[in-house]
């Protein structure tokens, strides 16, 4: 293992980035073979089997939209059902489907995959553009996630490391990592807020950073809210002018919609630079007499700020809610970093400097801050010393199921990480065999707002009458924020088999199977 | 890694069900918020698991781990007033053994887990659903989910349970709705 290479990899939902530090310990962030440092999360399956990742598929995207895969990371761990999924099944050009448990399946040429093997093939690509750096094969990494994440997103994540022939070494949270790479070397004794606002997820951390010790006290997200919301609101805003101008209604082809929201993103981006931008998407569509219309409008700074303010508005309750559970204010923060290529939005920039009472550190890269400092905790973790011990939080309540629907919060948000806590059940009725425990994730005390994380059956205990029989329930979240539930007999001390446990996530054997697959694609190089 | 250290791995994982929260951090029972803070970041610096990621031996690795999320609970209970309150008459107690350790224990009322949560998944979802609707006040769907629950768990009392309930709210509120109108 200590001749080993590991790499940080950022698995953005927009884009992704690979980093990793050299001795005598440096982190550098790897370009591939156009010097392209940050690519885009973009998969596309071409004729012929081979798949293509990145800013190269990406701009292939309008061209192919159907087996073009983009923001896999938005339904990544979700259910069929959930509100997530669809609203990707509305928004996005490729085929999403129903799989086994409730999972979600995405149909591209005639092949279903899971969302964990669209991920693995982004992570393959910073794994091979990495090896190809570095001259040498690559096995280990530590890959990121928003530490708003629940348990059945990381074990997906961390799935989509093992589908890729990685060694995921750790998952870390996002602002965790941005805040290792801000104190790497610095020794610096504060307490840091990160404001992390990607493509589709808000993410804020709260860390008192120690000479060698990080804690984090609080987190809290949003999992609804990203830079992708600024660029529907901007398309919002052009398909309703476009329809008072025309009459036409953009929203019916999917293909017009992509490329609106391609202008879109591309104009706010020019936004952040610029007072006014021109928007032109050059024949877009054709007018009920066959004549070929293009779209031209122009959007104001000002006209934006207007469009987004409430998203920005929605981050800062987040932070509100943060610094609460840390129990600390704004005016206690000593330095505010920024992540995600989102908080390059002026309006972003300003309403932090005004929140915090104080401007924003301005000489970190927010899209790379994250793959630097996940590429830092990899290092340490090869090594045989870590350099900085990492102490983070769960970011959601812990709760099993009770009477009526209801739940019982076994572990609160922001308990620190990795924990133990059991709850003692006793069986009701004489000659109990089997013990079903529902475990959720999640804010409400009604288990159907909450994310299953699955059931677990245990039985192999004494029979006894009821009431007789204490059942110790063990739940606990790892280093990586993912849980396990065990159970034993209280009075003899054995161990419960655990039977059952019923989740959308992939069982071993899935995983073997499908990495074999993956080994298998070949992933085409672009033209850069 | 010096033998010192393993031999304090070994000695401390073998009694740590021994010990209470305050002899797990090193604290005295009168121990300042602050001073709590300090002694988790100084025990995760000697025992955190990251450290001996890349260490062979598994078995040394499991108790590292053992002993730092014990560090943890310990760190996890003190730091809140009323649970470090209640912890500390627990353990003064004459049943000081069965309360080194917080444990959660089940409400007294509760009933079988597997008979609130449903015995297949599809009478779970429906339960789940049915008592969205309830607290939407959506009376109507919250039945129609319940009585779709119970198709598929019939034995199932507290599906049964809450059919009954919702049955009886949907009439109180037909009548309600027929005595205003009139």
């Amino acid at each position: 293992m200590s001749d080993a290479i590991a790499v940080g990899i950022d698995l953005g939902t927009s884009n992704s980035c690979v980093s990793v530090v050299t001795p005598p310990g440096q982190p550098v962030v790897i370009p591939n073979e156009w010097g392209e440092l940050v690519h885009a999360s973009v998969v596309g399956f071409l004729e012929g089997g081979a798949v293509l990742v990145g800013n190269e598929a990406k701009r292939r995207m309008a061209d192919d939209p159907r087996n073009t895969v983009s923001s896999a990371k938005r339904i990544i761990g979700r259910y069929f059902f959930s509100e997530e999924v669809r609203r990707a099944r509305e928004r996005m050009p490729y085929e999403i489907v129903e799989g086994p448990n409730h999972g979600v399946r995405i149909r591209v040429r005639d092949q279903l995959y899971t969302v964990p093997e669209i991920s693995a093939l982004v992570l393959k690509e910073m794994k091979e553009l990495a090896s190809t750096h570095l001259s040498r094969e690559v096995t280990h990494a530590v890959i990121t996630c928003p530490a708003y994440f629940n348990d059945n997103q990381r074990q997906a994540t961390r799935d989509a490391g093992r589908l890729a022939g990685l060694e995921v070494l750790r998952i870390i949270n996002e602002p965790t990592a941005a805040a290792l790479a801000y104190g790497y070397g610095k020794g610096l004794s504060q307490k840091v807020a990160v404001y992390d606002l990607g493509g589709g997820t808000f993410d804020i951390s709260i860390l008192e950073l120690g000479d060698d010790v990080y804690e984090v006290l609080s987190t809290a997200g949003d999992t609804y809210l990203g830079g992708d919301d600024f660029d529907a609101r901007i398309v919002d805003y052009l398909v309703g002018r476009f329809r008072d101008q025309t009459g036409i209604d953009l929203r019916k082809s999917r293909w017009c919609m992509h490329r609106l929201k391609e202008a879109a993103e591309q104009a706010k981006i020019r936004l952040s630079a610029e007072d006014a931008t021109e928007v032109v998407v050059e024949r877009i569509c054709k007018d009920p007499s066959g004549k070929v219309l293009d779209l031209r409008d122009r959007i104001t700074r000002q006209q934006f700020v207007s469009m987004v303010l409430d998203l920005v508005q929605r981050t800062f309750k987040v932070c509100d809610e943060a610094l609460q559970s840390a129990r600390l204010t704004a005016s206690d923060i000593d330095a505010v970093v920024l992540v995600g290529g989102s908080t390059r939005v002026p309006i972003i920039r300003e309403g932090v400097a005004h929140y915090f009472g104080k401007e924003p550190l301005g000489d970190i890269d927010p899209d790379h801050v994250v793959a630097v400092g996940a590429a830092i905790h990899a290092a340490s973790l090869m090594g045989k010393d870590a350099g900085t011990v990492l102490l983070d939080v769960t970011p959601l309540p812990l709760r099993v199921a009770t009477v009526g629907g209801y739940t019982e919060v076994v572990l609160e948000k922001n308990t620190p990480i990795p924990i133990e806590r059991s709850k003692i059940f006793t069986t009701s009725r004489d000659g109990q065999e089997k013990v079903r425990i529902e475990v959720l994730q999640g804010e409400s005390a009604l288990a159907a707002e909450c994310e299953s994380l699955g059931s677990f059956e245990f039985s192999g205990f004494r029979k006894a009458n009821r009431g007789e029989v204490e059942i110790e329930v063990i739940f606990e979240i790892d280093n990586n924020g993912i849980v396990n539930v065990t159970a034993r007999d209280r009075e003899t001390g054995k161990q419960a088999n655990t039977t059952l446990r019923l989740s959308s996530g992939l069982s071993a054997e899935e995983i073997e199977e499908k990495a074999d697959r993956l080994r298998n694609v070949r992933l085409a190089r672009g033209t850069g | 890694m010096d033998a010192a250290f393993r031999v304090e791995v070994e000695t401390l994982a073998s009694i740590l069900d021994h010990l209470d929260y305050f002899q797990i951090l090193e604290l005295e029972p009168g121990a300042t918020y602050r001073e709590i803070k300090v002694a988790y970041h100084r025990k995760s610096r000697i025992f955190h698991p990251d450290r001996f990621l890349g260490h062979g031996d598994r078995e040394f690795t499991a108790k590292v781990l053992a002993i730092h999320k014990r560090i943890t609970e310990a760190y996890t209970v003190l730091r809140d007033e009323q649970s470090r309150r209640q912890y500390q008459e627990r353990i003064s107690g004459p049943e000081r053994e069965r309360h080194l350790r917080w444990t959660l224990q089940q409400e007294e009322e509760s009933p079988a887990a597997e008979e609130v949560v449903g015995t297949t998944e599809k009478g779970r979802k429906l339960y789940g659903a049915a008592l969205a609707e309830l607290a939407a006040g959506r009376l109507d769907a919250a039945e129609r989910n319940l009585k779709m629950a119970l198709v598929f768990e019939p034995n199932n009392p507290h599906y049964a349970r809450k059919a009954e309930e919702v049955a009886r709210l949907r009439k109180a509120s037909l009548q309600e709705g027929s005595l205003s109108s009139t």
